[in-house]
């Protein structure tokens, strides 16, 4: 059974971060997408309003090495807010390195952040998942979530930044 | 029409309190609704607000000649006059004090009268969010006008204030989220440069709520 610890993260971190970041992206077959840069990362989320939290996990090395522990997973969190039920925890990323999954490390991930939301006065967990991410998508649906696109309909949109520019240079005060 | 957009104060609270209902009636789950006026107070005026909004008003030159709010329609009629229940009326003002003459009376629009004389006609809720793979990033989760005040460019003045503040913190894009059925708003997204996630890349909201969210949590590990 190997051992493995769950801890909020530091900004010795970010290096991990951005690596684990780029995995889970390949993951989802968009690894090109990943713009961010480990100065991006130590700004955003280590600074005086941090926009994102993070909690790693990491195993022992190995024993005849001297190194310390290694960082094998993490999620990546932040507060949003819905009008009719109040503050929200949002999950945005969430990896674990194929060799060290099925040993429980996702479960006390998830298990941990739902402390947390209710820890904050969160009323609800919410997050994304591609459809065809099946094994995601399971994980989840196995410990209790539910499938609002498929339950209530609702369909994510977004706005690129060159189309914001054009419509906010449409705005008058 | 002519109206102006501003940001949200917290006396506002109670009119988006209003409309956020009124969105929920729309979207058929307005038992969906939880939060009250004091709430939104709470959570987005205090020192780490976890939203910002704005809000679209008519200025005065849509009030009555008394001075008094525009009135809208009300689906039982009747307002509360000191305390006496009567017909609304075009020059009552209501919510608040009406003054006639040397009297003072206290007006307010009953339950069943949701939209008689609001200035504030119009919202916009949102957040920010942060992207692992850009960076910054706002999040829309409401943007509503009342029906009475549609197709006057008031819901277009919102959303283009909104994107205003994405590019003035250096957003990367914007979020936000449309029932499948809602026809209305899906064209009106569309016509703005709106991409389909969930149709382009499969995207699906998940959640942990309520009851789900507490099974999870007593399972936590214990420091």
């Amino acid at each position: 059974m190997t051992d493995f610890k769950i801890r909020k993260a530091e900004p010795k971190d970010v290096p991990d971060i951005l690596r684990l970041i780029k995995e889970l992206a390949k993951y989802e077959g968009m690894e090109n997408q990943v713009k961010l840069t480990e100065e991006d990362l130590l700004e955003d989320g280590f600074g005086d309003n941090p926009l994102y939290h993070c909690v790693m996990a990491e195993v022992p090395s190995e024993p005849q090495s001297n190194n310390g522990p290694v960082v094998i997973g993490f999620a990546m969190y932040y507060f949003t807010y819905d009008p009719w039920i109040g503050k929200l925890l949002y999950l945005e990323d969430f990896f674990v390195m194929e060799e060290y999954r099925e040993i429980g490390i996702g479960s006390e991930i998830l298990k941990l952040l739902s402390d947390m939301a209710f820890e904050t006065r969160c009323n609800s967990m919410h997050f994304v998942v591609a459809k065809d991410n099946q094994e995601s998508i399971e994980f989840y649906k196995r410990r209790g979530a539910a499938d609002i696109t498929l339950d209530e309909g609702w369909r994510l949109f977004k706005i690129n930044r060159s189309s914001l520019f054009k419509m906010s240079s449409g705005s008058k005060e | 029409m002519h109206f102006k957009v501003r940001a949200a104060a917290k006396e506002d609270c109670k009119e988006i309190s209003r409309m956020i209902m009124e969105l929920a009636v729309y979207e058929n789950m307005p038992d969906q609704v939880k939060t009250s006026h004091e709430d939104l107070e709470r959570d987005g005026f205090s020192p780490n607000p976890f939203y910002e909004c704005l809000v679209a008003e008519v200025p005065d030159e849509h009030k009555t000649k008394d001075g008094h709010c525009l009135a809208g329609r009300s689906t039982c009629g009747h307002v509360s006059v000191s305390g006496q229940r009567q017909p609304a009326s075009s020059s009552l003002c209501v919510g608040g004090q009406d003054t006639l003459g040397s009297s003072t009376r206290q007006v307010k629009r009953l339950k069943c009268c949701p939209n008689d004389g609001y200035t504030v006609v119009g919202y916009a809720l949102y957040f920010y969010t942060y992207s692992t793979w850009k960076g910054r990033s706002v999040y829309m989760e409401d943007l509503y006008v009342m029906p009475d005040f549609r197709g006057k460019g008031i819901g277009t003045g919102l959303m283009a204030k909104v994107a205003q503040v994405g590019v003035e913190k250096q957003c990367v894009r914007l979020q936000f989220s449309v029932l499948e059925w809602n026809k209305p708003s899906l064209d009106f997204y569309i016509a703005k440069g709106a991409e389909d996630l969930t149709a382009k890349e499969g995207w699906h909201f998940l959640r942990f709520h309520g009851q789900s969210l507490d099974t999870l949590a007593k399972e936590a590990p214990k420091d």
